[in-house]
C-alpha cells in the first residue's frame, strides 16, 4: 500500500476529500475497468440463461429442464452486477484510506455458482436420456 | 521539475485511454445483446439496443482525474441497467416459451 499511495502519479491528483484523499487517477481507473469487465461478465450471464430458454430444444421428457438452468444464470448475472459495484465502492474506499484493498470474492461466487449449473445441467442431462428409455 | 508539474500526473495518459476503451466494449456489448434480443423478441430488443448508446455516452470521461461523484453516479447507473435486463430476461423466459430453436 505504501507503493500505491507513495507512487508518483500520487501527487498531483492528490486532494483532500470528504473521505480520505483523492487516489492516483491510474488507480482510480484500474479499479473501473475491473467494475467493467465484471459488468460485461454479468450481461453475458443475463444473454445466456435467456438464450438457454428460448432457443435450446426442450429436454425430452424434462420440459422445465430449460428454466432450472437458464433461470439461475440470470439471476446470478443481476447479483454479480450488483456485487461488482459494491466491490468497486470498497476499494475506491480503501484507495481514499489508502488501506490495503480486499479480497474479492467475486471468483469464488463465479466459480461455485457455474460448476453448480453445470452439474444440474449434467443430471438434467442424464435424466432426459433415462426417461427416453 | 516538481511533481506536480509531471504530465502523468495530471493526464493518466493510457490509464484513461483503456478505460475509455473498456466503456466502448461495454457499449458494444449492450448493442450485440440488444440486435440479438431484437430478432426474437423486438419490444425489449429495441430499448436495450438504445440503451447501447446511453452507455456509450457514459464512457466518455470527465477530463478531470478526479470527478469521483459523477464516476459512481455512472457506475450505479450501468448497474441499475444490467439489474433491468437480468430482470426483462427473467420475465421473458416465464411470459413465454422457448420456441425450441432459431425459426
Amino acid at each position: 500500500m505504501t507503493e500505491r499511495t507513495s507512487s508518483r502519479g500520487n501527487s498531483a491528483a492528490t486532494r483532500e476529500a470528504g473521505d480520505g484523499c483523492e487516489p492516483d487517477a491510474r488507480f482510480t481507473f484500474a479499479n473501473e475497468r475491473t467494475f467493467l469487465a465484471w459488468s460485461r461478465t454479468s450481461l453475458a450471464l443475463v444473454v445466456a440463461g435467456l438464450a438457454i430458454v428460448q432457443l435450446l430444444p426442450p429436454f425430452p421428457g424434462v420440459p422445465w429442464g430449460r428454466h432450472v438452468i437458464g433461470t439461475p444464470l440470470i439471476l446470478l448475472g443481476a447479483a454479480l452486477a450488483v456485487i461488482s459495484y459494491l466491490e468497486w465502492k470498497t476499494n475506491q474506499r480503501a484507495l481514499r484510506r489508502g488501506e490495503p484493498l480486499s479480497r474479492s470474492r467475486l471468483p469464488y461466487f463465479l466459480a461455485f455458482t457455474i460448476a453448480g449449473i453445470a452439474l444440474v445441467a449434467a443430471a438434467l442431462a442424464l435424466l432426459s436420456e433415462l426417461s427416453r428409455l | 521539475m516538481t511533481p506536480a508539474e509531471d504530465i502523468e500526473d495530471t493526464d493518466p495518459g493510457l490509464a484513461r485511454e483503456r478505460t475509455e476503451l473498456a466503456w466502448h466494449r461495454m457499449a458494444i456489448s449492450f448493442a450485440a445483446v440488444g440486435g440479438a434480443i431484437l430478432r426474437y423478441r423486438p419490444a425489449a430488443g429495441l430499448p436495450i439496443l438504445i440503451l447501447s448508446a446511453l452507455v456509450w455516452e457514459l464512457g466518455r470521461l470527465p477530463r478531470a482525474p478526479g470527478g469521483g461523484r459523477s464516476r459512481e453516479r455512472r457506475l450505479r447507473l450501468i448497474t441499475a441497467i444490467i439489474t433491468g435486463v437480468a430482470f426483462a430476461a427473467l420475465i421473458m423466459t416465464f411470459i413465454g416459451h422457448g420456441s425450441g430453436g432459431p425459426p
